[in-house]
């Protein structure tokens, strides 16, 4: 509100964060592009910003890559989903009640500090190679910042809305429903911004491993195949999704929540 | 965040009388409780139920597991992939470690170059480290390489992210204190933003060590020749189910306790701190 009683900055002194960094990733790509100008150009090594467009432009007109990502979203979908359903849940109750708290909170602990990517091998071999198995695999990498970050959230609760509820007659339902959800919201989003980095993770190690389609699988066959500008075309189709995720949560976060600014 | 909103529960406000020993041992009791009664039950189940012949193979029992645990370190043949294992991650943490309190100071210090920074940061820390292992594979081969990379990059964003929070952090009138009797950039640097950066930055590092954890293991699954995570899968493909869980049980316990020591470590900085940041 006070910004537009100042007299109005220049547009560079505005805009400097964005314009610096824009002009940072092209000074990027344009050095590595320039740079096979010095040393020798071995497509089976390395690929140029160049044919990585040209690639993307070909997987995209092919249809390859919209097929290859659908593939992906379905499992996602639903390991995400389920993890969503489950792990909010389980951690209002956590964080509500002590004594679940009290007898969940170590296993859970230890489940989240282990390795479980490491279960991906067994996974595959007992549900196949199918949606159910990847599925689980994001579910069990995704799960738990929601489970986590809800029971935070509950434990902060202000005792005085609980207080106001059971005073105006309000019973467990209510509570529930008028406080401990709507109040741990923010802390959910949070933990979706968390687990949806450990999803991705999850959507790749089930296609590594054992998969003959996906966005996964493409990036290890065009490695396998030197097709290192379809392989990076790939990655980089990756990373933007992974960036719109990550920064589109973060904006609904300052949106939805805008009192609980925090990064 | 989350542990720092865990610490906001108001424990024991209204105990007036001094709680009776089962209060006290309550949460232990419990949580014993929650981790023994799954293993019990996943000990069990083989026993009580008959299994389809697949479904058994799943269920090594925890009996198994530790069996195979003992034989493994009994007959020393875990050490060898445990070494190559820690090595990896031992040499990606360190480059992280390395890399990146420099750059956090020096892009928590500098505008421009936080600017400048700022896009590849944020896509790399978005991005899965993954993508880039069968990359890796074919410029480094399936050697040390790869996995001192894919750690290095799991590792050094949220050290990164920590230093750059906490130097950004540093009080401006000490700076200015510090500037006004001549101190260089260095001088600052050295006495006032570091010394305050300290606490994010082992924040970080706990971080990390997940991180950097994961990044063995996945990347022993898919591009490497040596390590814990090989065993494992070369165990499950062969359907020896009681070797992977051993291995899990492996990783998670010296994530467990790295996370522990730097735990320690946080607690021993936090002495001298009036106030306890939040470093996540």
């Amino acid at each position: 509100m006070t910004d537009e009683a100042l007299p109005r900055a220049p547009f560079f002194r505005q805009n400097r964060k964005a314009l610096l960094g824009a002009l940072a990733v092209a000074l990027f790509l344009a050095a590595w592009q320039a740079v096979f100008l010095i040393i020798p150009f071995n497509p089976l090594f390395i690929t140029t910003p160049g044919l990585m467009a040209k690639a993307l432009v070909e997987l995209a007109a092919s249809g390859e890559l919209s097929a290859d990502l659908a593939v992906s979203a379905v499992p996602f979908l639903y390991g995400f989903g389920a993890a969503i359903i489950v792990g909010v849940p389980l951690g209002v109750v956590m964080g509500w009640r002590a004594r679940w708290s009290y007898t969940l909170d170590p296993l859970l602990t230890a489940l989240y500090a282990s390795p479980l990517v490491a279960l991906a091998p067994l996974v595959v071999i007992f549900l196949g190679v199918g949606v159910a198995g990847k599925a689980i695999i994001i579910f069990l990498l995704s799960v738990f910042p929601f489970v986590f970050n809800a029971a935070a959230g509950v434990r902060v609760v202000d005792p005085l809305l609980i207080n106001v509820v059971r005073g105006m007659g309000g019973n467990e339902r209510d509570l529930y429903l008028k406080v401990l959800f709507p109040s741990v919201m923010p802390y959910v989003v949070a933990g979706a911004r968390i687990a949806i980095g450990r999803a991705l993770i999850g959507v790749l190690v089930g296609e590594f491993f054992a998969a003959s389609e996906g966005i996964g699988y493409a990036i290890a066959r065009f490695g396998d195949m030197f097709a290192l500008d379809r392989m990076f075309a790939c990655i980089l189709v990756i990373t933007v999704l992974a960036v719109l995720f990550t920064e589109g949560i973060r904006w609904a976060e300052r949106t939805a929540f805008p009192w609980r600014v925090r990064d | 965040m989350d542990q720092d909103a865990a610490i906001a529960a108001p424990a024991d406000v209204f105990a007036s009388a001094p709680p009776s020993l089962w209060r006290r041992i309550e949460p232990t009791a419990l949580g014993l409780l929650g981790i023994a009664v799954p293993i019990l039950l996943w000990e069990l189940v083989p026993h009580v139920l008959t299994l389809k012949a697949g479904t058994k193979l799943f269920f090594a029992p925890p009996s198994t597991v530790a069996a195979t645990l003992w034989t493994m370190f009994a007959s020393g043949s875990v050490w060898a992939p445990l070494g190559a294992s820690a090595t990896g991650f031992a040499v990606g943490l360190g480059l992280a470690i390395v890399v990146a309190l420099p750059l956090g100071v020096v892009i928590g210090r500098s505008e421009t170059l936080n600017a400048l920074l700022d896009p590849f940061v944020t896509a790399f820390n978005a991005t899965p480290r993954l993508v880039f292992l069968p990359l890796l594979v074919l410029w480094f081969g399936l050697g040390l390489w790869s996995k001192v990379v894919i750690v290095f990059f799991g590792a050094l964003f949220p050290l990164l992210i920590n230093t750059y929070e906490g130097v950004r952090n540093a009080d401006r009138l000490l700076v200015n204190v510090v500037r006004s009797f001549g101190a260089n950039e260095l001088d600052v640097a050295r006495l006032v933003v570091v010394p305050n950066a300290l606490p994010y930055i082992i924040a970080g590092l706990r971080l990390a060590i997940g991180r950097a954890v994961l990044g063995v293991v996945v990347s022993e699954f898919f591009g490497s020749s040596s390590g814990l995570g090989v065993v494992m899968v070369q165990a499950a493909s062969q359907y020896h189910v009681d070797v992977v869980f051993a291995g899990i049980v492996i990783f998670t316990a010296l994530s467990l306790a790295m996370t522990g020591l730097v735990k320690l470590l946080e607690r021993r900085l936090a002495r001298w701190r009036p106030q306890r940041p939040g470093g996540e």
